[in-house]
């Protein structure tokens, strides 16, 4: 049984790519499919994982009490109110930064391995000690990058220390695809970021409004708006993460296909 | 820094090849200090070795950050695992080191197998030879001569202790810099063209580029 529990880091090097959505969504995905599901804040300093999932109301404890036994770990968990196999282990206060050593973090999350199939770790920007807390806890990781230059960049840095540190398997998902962008090689194409990455890439996310508007309600993409282009994206996602064969989108396709010219002409001629 | 920075040489020894793994645990556990290095002498380790070492190392809240050896095969093998791997030409007293002093430019060749990837710095005394692709904001630097089977997307500095008759060769030679010896260039801004390796030298005074050939 201790086999199919997974540790899996959600990480990316350069901020604002798109972690924490990627987490909070998965998170939802995977508990929809009927595994329980743990997401951990692990980005002290900065944390908005609670945000996401509109659960910032509802914390009493966090991580930190978990930590100094002040509480115990049921305690601090904060179950999602429509999805209950989710749970949010909220971040401490940044002071914790302080003190908060690898096997800390490594203490906490053998105490949800115990409870969940699925541990997902939101990690902090950047390669610092908050990154190496993070990395030491887990056992498998999930790149996210954006296709840009300075993005690709420091997903290349972190592929490197994740290597260095014997995490595997190491995927990778690319994020705000924007398709049309991509068919007039204006951005970096697929081949482009999996060239130098060398990793198996685990999915598309497209670009899409909505996710702005979902991460202002505190309600992820995946629970509600099933036709949004991005919520199928994390959708498949999360089953190609358990083993699941769902071929890969082509943004080219997608830029040019039926639906799409159907939806720009609905938006172009009616408005 | 405190006190768990300070690095610790262990010895594996070759008198207990059958039982490294017991004598690797024992003395792990009279150890403190969590960043080790380690000196196999000259026993040979596989890759598969390697994991295993790190994973002992790991159940004993210890951290490998390189490995020094006379065997060619361990340096190998820890290399592309990534870890920081030093080559100890053996000194001994019998004659095998008359034979070490004939291959002495061959033993000096570094190799390195795997991606370099941004921010990672790779160097070596002698030639450097990289089987894999040397990424944007990679570093590779080599007294000698530098060749790299894949692409050069990064920085390369060949005879970087001032040797003008270094040269830099790559399947596909696309890097930010270039530098032979003294002399820096920046990249070509066209992509070479596909399926033809390049080699940079340095011809009167400028850093050229031209088709590898083989003599």
């Amino acid at each position: 049984m201790e086999t199919d529990k997974r540790v899996i880091l959600i990480c990316s090097g350069k901020g604002g790519v798109g972690k924490t959505t990627l987490t909070a969504n998965l998170g939802i995905s995977l508990a929809r499919q009927g595994l329980t599901t743990a997401v951990l804040d692990a980005d002290f300093g900065l944390r908005n994982l609670d945000l996401l999932l509109g659960l910032e109301n509802r914390i009493v404890y966090t991580a930190q009490e978990v930590l100094e036994e002040e509480c115990r770990l049921d305690q601090a968990l904060v179950k999602h109110k429509q999805e209950s196999n989710l749970s949010l282990l909220p971040a401490g206060n940044p002071r914790m930064l302080d003190w908060l050593k690898p096997d800390d973090m490594k203490r906490i999350v053998e105490m949800l391995k115990e409870q969940f199939n699925y541990v997902l770790i939101d990690c902090p920007a950047g390669v610092e000690d908050g990154f190496k807390n993070a990395m030491a806890a887990s056992q498998e990781a999930i790149v996210v990058t954006n296709p840009e230059v300075s993005a690709v960049r420091d997903a290349d840095r972190v592929i490197g220390l994740l290597n260095t540190n014997a995490i595997k398997p190491v995927q990778l998902v690319l994020n705000r695809v924007r398709p049309k962008m991509m068919a007039n090689q204006e951005m970096l194409s697929i081949d482009d970021v999996t060239d130098i990455l060398a990793l198996p890439l685990l999915g598309l996310v497209l670009e899409d409004e909505q996710v702005i508007v979902s991460t202002n309600r505190g309600e992820p993409l995946t629970l509600n708006s099933v036709n949004s282009p991005a919520a199928k994206c994390y959708l498949n996602i999360a089953k190609r993460l358990q083993g699941e064969d769902i071929p890969l989108i082509d943004p080219i396709k997608e830029s040019s296909g039926f639906g799409a010219k159907f939806r720009r002409l609905m938006q172009t001629k009616i408005f | 820094m405190n006190s768990n920075n300070q690095k610790i040489i262990i010895n594996i020894e070759d008198s207990k090849y059958i039982n490294w793994e017991i004598d690797l645990k024992n003395k792990l556990k009279m150890l403190k200090s969590k960043n080790l290095e380690i000196d196999s002498k000259n026993i040979d380790f596989s890759c598969t070795d390697i994991s295993k070492i790190i994973a002992i190392a790991y159940q004993y809240n210890c951290k490998i950050i390189g490995f020094r050896s006379t065997s060619p095969k361990t340096i190998i093998s820890s290399q592309s695992l990534g870890y920081k791997s030093e080559f100890i030409i053996e000194s001994s007293s019998n004659n095998t080191s008359e034979i070490n002093k004939k291959n002495l430019t061959f033993s000096k060749t570094q190799f390195h197998q795997g991606t370099v990837r941004s921010g990672e710095y790779l160097e070596s005394l002698g030639d450097l030879l990289i089987l894999g692709d040397v990424n944007p904001g990679a570093k590779v630097s080599a007294v000698g001569n530098i060749i790299i089977w894949g692409r050069l997307l990064g920085i390369a500095h060949a005879g970087c202790k001032g040797d003008f008759k270094a040269t830099i060769s790559a399947l596909q030679l696309r890097p930010v810099q270039l530098r032979i010896a003294k002399k820096v260039a920046r990249g070509p801004k066209e992509k070479p063209q596909l399926g033809i390796a390049e080699l940079a030298r340095i011809d009167s005074d400028e850093i050229i580029i031209s088709p590898l050939e083989t003599t």
